[in-house]
């Protein structure tokens, strides 16, 4: 069937159309036909094959209108969602770009602020007398050292036990 | 004639065909996707306060910028999610 479609494809479309509608007239005019033979003797006879010839053409004018009918809805659909997605493509890219500079200027101020802040601590804090006194005289105990150590490696324990 | 008018029908069958279409996966920022640091540890036996202070502020920093690509990801995934909706 599929053959059959693509080499439809291949003749254009209006002869196509011109094609069906005349078949489909064709088809009904022979079956009008099939019940008026009848009153004429002579072609009484034909009456089986015209109706048959009828039947075929209007049934099988009707299934390639149908078949017609529904390939172009079908490109329009395709259509219209190739257009969606383009735009949703292009709207994914423009918000990334938009949430990766949002990202690289908050890391800059954050990194900013954190450097500020331990120059301050060098500056002015490791020169008050009273700091100073604490630095000389008051080493970290190891044990704080280490307890902060451990909870720095927290996540280190949590990979262990995967 | 009965045959012609059952084979007919079956021919009339409609038949369902799926959209060819399919939106692509979107692809996350680079800075996203960069992995969180490791905290910084407080080397040596004998620490001054203050040594201690800036690591404790470095961590800190290191925390805020972990933060912040999580927020990202969160931002990216609901405005994904709302753009790929809007394409049925």
């Amino acid at each position: 069937m599929t053959q059959i479609y693509w080499m439809l494809e291949l003749i254009p479309e209006s002869v196509l159309l011109w094609l069906y509608y005349t078949a489909l007239t064709a088809g009904i005019i022979m079956l009008a036909a099939s019940w008026l033979v009848k009153w004429f003797p002579g072609i009484s006879n034909y009456k089986l094959p015209i109706q048959l010839a009828g039947v075929v053409l209007t049934a099988g004018s009707l299934y390639l209108l149908g078949g017609y009918s529904t390939e172009v809805m079908w490109r329009d659909k395709v259509k219209d969602l190739e257009a969606k997605v383009k735009l949703a493509e292009e709207q994914s890219t423009e918000k990334n770009v938009e949430i990766q500079e949002k990202i690289v200027t908050k890391t800059t101020v954050i990194k900013e602020k954190g450097k500020t802040q331990i120059e301050y601590v060098d500056r002015v804090i490791t020169q008050d007398k009273e700091v100073i006194k604490y630095i000389e005289q008051c080493p970290v105990p190891k044990a704080i050292i280490d307890a902060h150590n451990a909870a720095a490696e927290m996540n280190k324990a949590a990979e262990g036990k995967k | 004639m009965k045959y012609l008018a059952i084979f007919l029908t079956t021919l009339l069958v409609a038949c369902s065909t799926p959209v060819p279409v399919k939106p692509k996966f979107p692809e996350a920022p680079q800075v996203l996707k960069d992995k969180c640091e490791q905290l910084r540890k407080i080397e040596g036996d004998r620490v001054a306060i203050t040594e201690m202070l800036k690591v404790v502020i470095h961590n800190y920093t290191l925390y805020y910028e972990c933060s912040t690509k999580v927020e990202g990801w969160q931002e990216w995934y609901n405005t994904q999610k709302k753009i790929y909706e809007s394409v049925k």
